[in-house]
């Protein structure tokens, strides 16, 4: 065990694999060299040499489509997307050729897409999105969206390992704001398991990625009013872990869902849905969303600051829904 | 429009070299165009489409020469005796198995369209035979034959085509859109065009890491290679020197959009002087040149040479698919091709080289057919799937798959003692 940013947590997740898997290979634009707009891959390619870390053009439909490729080889291939917001410049390669291939002609594709999403840094409607729900919409690729060092490294490796497409969403907010103890060493997080962040009695939020950490900071608050909230981090958005989800509701009977991504068509909805479907027995409230607000994220600090849910927004409807 | 070079006017007429088919001296001028690239055809057909709006309808017509004979086929330099027979019959087995699927869907034993490649049959099954035992190949719609070629059977395509349980995707999906990772290397296409490309070119990654230099042959219409993708694909391949070759069969028509509304080059092939790689011009209805061409491109791809660009022309003789009947074509221009059929031109060379007789050419096709029934028999009798396996295997569940390197164990690169350490560099956004 030894302190680690979710940044080096990451970085240390990739270099143990490609340590022990002379399969995983890293592909992306300026990660060679350069070592990542991010320095995820910092120094990567001075040890495992540049076969095994290749600059790419700027092309996100011909890195994703490589990485097939090599994937149907037998290969295990990272790609690097400079900001997640790129994504949608390879939307059909991942949507049409890489998640549809295991259902329609049995092609399993073990492949990584990783890089940064969210806001928080001020990086416009181009740097900072978090694109997750077109492909929780998209049978066939798996979507991971870890909250703490540990996870993150336990998640990359088991994604790296998994047999199918997974995108690896990246907090850059949390990047090097974070710092916990990671164990060393063939540590893995199963995708597909949430993690209860913190135990609670009165209500629940249900929550990923960087609202993981608002939703502390709002427990914290809260239980000095003597209101104990229990987060529930999903850490993988798809396949969710639909038990752990009823679980939370069926003890706390209230809950808040928190997303950093916008309110229409975002997670909150699908799991409004799950709930309704497997536990409208148990509620003892509406179930709430807090969301960013449906519009591009704004560039401007006051702008992204109002844009973004807060601290005080989870304070404000706990503090309604424990009283309903 | 590009000046023609009258001093690389090409000797137009028949060869002088032996007729045993083997590396020999050049008889035969190859021109090359204005961009230095080697342009094969022993016919350069000039005329264009041309968009007509005056009359109550509009509609195209066709300007130019029409009225030329076919060109003699081209010796090939590379094929065999016995290559040339197992190549006609590979294009006979091509058109034959394509009429059976015409019968098919007359019968409404088809689910959906069906698509052709007649008059690409020379451009298909040349090609695919042209590649090594261990490359790979992504063949579009109309490269049906190129899959027979490959080691499938016309019954897995006609049983693609009539949604079977034993169709090679079960009836998951449909047409030529099935693959095969394990013997017959072949990617599966989808519907979007230009896709192909980086993946073919990351195929050629995935076996250079493990040691090996692949050739990964696909191919694209003069419509499919307006896509982004298609320019991202190639340009990879070739900054990295991966093994893609890519035909471009410039067909004609894209849909019903004639070519001369897709792109505003002459010939398709000058792109290859902006992705930096060789190019090719090629009489696409010509299967010596479809061969030799490739073969050529495929031995650059197993030295680690890098992608080649190979421009057949060719024109697709019936509509997109099956429910499209080409009206948009002007007659002429339909008939100027069919007399440049790949397969009657092939069979008049066998013929006239004495490698085939008529009464061989007989029994080939008499043997074609009974093949073609006894796999529309098996493809008929196939039950369709089980409508629950619907839901299964969107993920490859554990042990469904096993996952190694095809061609070996990536070597470690011997590099410095090395521990990760932290990384303090500057970086974009805090």
């Amino acid at each position: 065990m030894s302190q680690a940013t979710y940044l080096e947590a990451i970085r240390q997740g990739l270099w143990e694999e490609m340590e022990q898997d002379p399969t995983v290979f890293c592909l992306g634009e300026d990660i060679g060299v350069y070592g990542g707009a991010f320095k995820v891959t910092d120094g990567f390619i001075h040890h495992f040499g540049p076969a095994r870390v290749i600059d790419t053009p700027i092309a996100e439909s011909a890195i994703v489509g490589a990485a097939f490729g090599a994937s149907l080889t037998g290969m295990r291939p990272v790609a690097e997307f400079q900001f997640m917001d790129f994504i949608g410049c390879a939307f059909n390669q991942i949507v049409n050729m890489v998640a549809k291939s295991h259902y329609r002609w049995g092609a399993p594709a073990p492949l990584v897409l990783r890089g940064p999403a969210g806001g928080g840094v001020h990086g416009g409607p181009f740097h900072s999105q978090n694109p997750e729900m077109h492909f929780v919409h998209t049978p066939g690729i798996k979507v991971v969206a870890p909250a703490t060092p540990a996870d993150a490294k336990g998640l990359i490796k088991s994604a790296i390992r998994d047999n199918n497409p997974v995108l690896f969403l990246e907090h850059k907010y949390l990047y090097r704001r974070i710092k916990e103890e990671v164990p060393d060493g063939n540590y893995t997080v199963p995708i597909g398991q949430a993690r209860l962040h913190r135990e609670g009695r009165d209500l629940s939020v249900i929550t990923y990625a960087a609202m993981v950490h608002t939703a502390q900071e709002a427990a914290e608050l809260l239980a000095k009013e003597g209101i104990e909230v229990e987060i529930l981090d999903l850490r993988t958005l798809s396949p969710l872990d639909r038990a752990a989800i009823i679980e939370t509701v069926k003890k706390t009977n209230k809950v808040i869902l928190l997303h950093e991504d916008t309110k229409t068509g975002g997670l909150a909805g699908e799991l409004a849905a799950i709930i309704n479907e497997e536990a409208f027995d148990d509620l003892d409230g509406p179930i709430v969303r807090i969301t960013a607000l449906d519009t591009p994220v704004p560039f401007s600090p006051p702008l992204e600051h109002f844009f973004l849910p807060k601290v005080e927004d989870v304070v404000r409807q706990a503090r309604w829904l424990h009283s309903y | 429009m590009p000046a023609k070079s009258k001093a690389n006017k090409t000797s137009g007429n028949g060869s002088k070299r032996s007729s045993n088919g083997a590396a020999g001296p050049k008889t035969n001028a190859v021109r090359l165009n204005q961009h230095g690239i080697p342009d094969w055809r022993l016919e350069h057909p000039e005329f264009e489409v041309v968009e007509i709006s005056g009359g109550p309808e509009v509609h195209y017509e066709i300007r130019g020469k029409l009225n030329a004979p076919p060109p003699p086929i081209r010796e090939s330099r590379y094929l065999s005796k016995e290559q040339h027979l197992e190549l006609y019959r590979w294009m006979v087995l091509n058109r034959r198995m394509e009429q059976a699927l015409e019968n098919l869907y007359k019968q409404s034993k088809v689910v959906g369209g069906v698509y052709f490649g007649l008059g690409q049959e020379a451009c298909s099954c040349a090609s695919a035979l042209a590649l090594g035992a261990d490359d790979w190949f992504a063949p579009m719609i109309r490269n049906q034959g190129a899959q027979l070629v490959r080691g499938f059977h016309a019954r897995d395509i006609m049983m693609q085509y009539m949604a079977k349980a034993d169709s090679p995707t079960h009836g998951k999906d449909g047409t030529s859109h099935y693959g095969d990772i394990e013997k017959r290397h072949m990617v599966s296409p989808i519907s979007m065009l230009g896709d192909l490309l980086p993946v073919m070119a990351g195929v050629s990654l995935g076996a250079r890491l493990q040691g090996k230099e692949l050739a990964c042959l696909t191919w694209i219409g003069d419509g499919g290679q307006s896509t982004g993708v298609s320019y991202e694909g190639i340009n990879f391949a070739a900054v990295r020197k991966l093994g893609l070759v890519l035909i471009v069969e410039s067909n004609l028509w894209a849909y019903s959009t004639p070519t001369e509304y897709q792109v505003a080059v002459k010939d398709l092939a000058n792109r290859a002087v902006g992705y930096g790689i060789p190019g090719v011009i090629i009489d696409g209805t010509d299967a010596c040149q479809v061969y030799d061409a490739t073969f050529e491109a495929v031995e650059r791809a197993h030295r680690g040479e890098g992608p080649t660009l190979i421009e057949a022309k060719l024109m697709r003789m019936k509509g997109h698919a099956i429910h499209d009947a080409a009206a948009y074509v002007p007659k002429e221009m339909h008939e100027f091709w069919r007399k440049r059929d790949c397969i009657d031109r092939f069979r008049k060379y066998l013929l006239d080289k004495k490698w085939l007789t008529p009464a061989q050419d007989e029994k080939l096709i008499a043997e074609v057919d009974k093949e073609i029934d006894a796999e529309r028999d098996f493809a008929d009798r196939s039950p369709m799937p089980e409508p629950s396996s619907a839901a299964e295997g969107v993920h490859c569940e554990d042990g469904c798959h096993k996952i190694k390197p095809k061609y070996g164990v990536p070597k470690k690169a011997k590099r410095a003692e090395g521990k990760l350490k932290e990384s303090e560099a500057a970086i974009h956004y805090k």
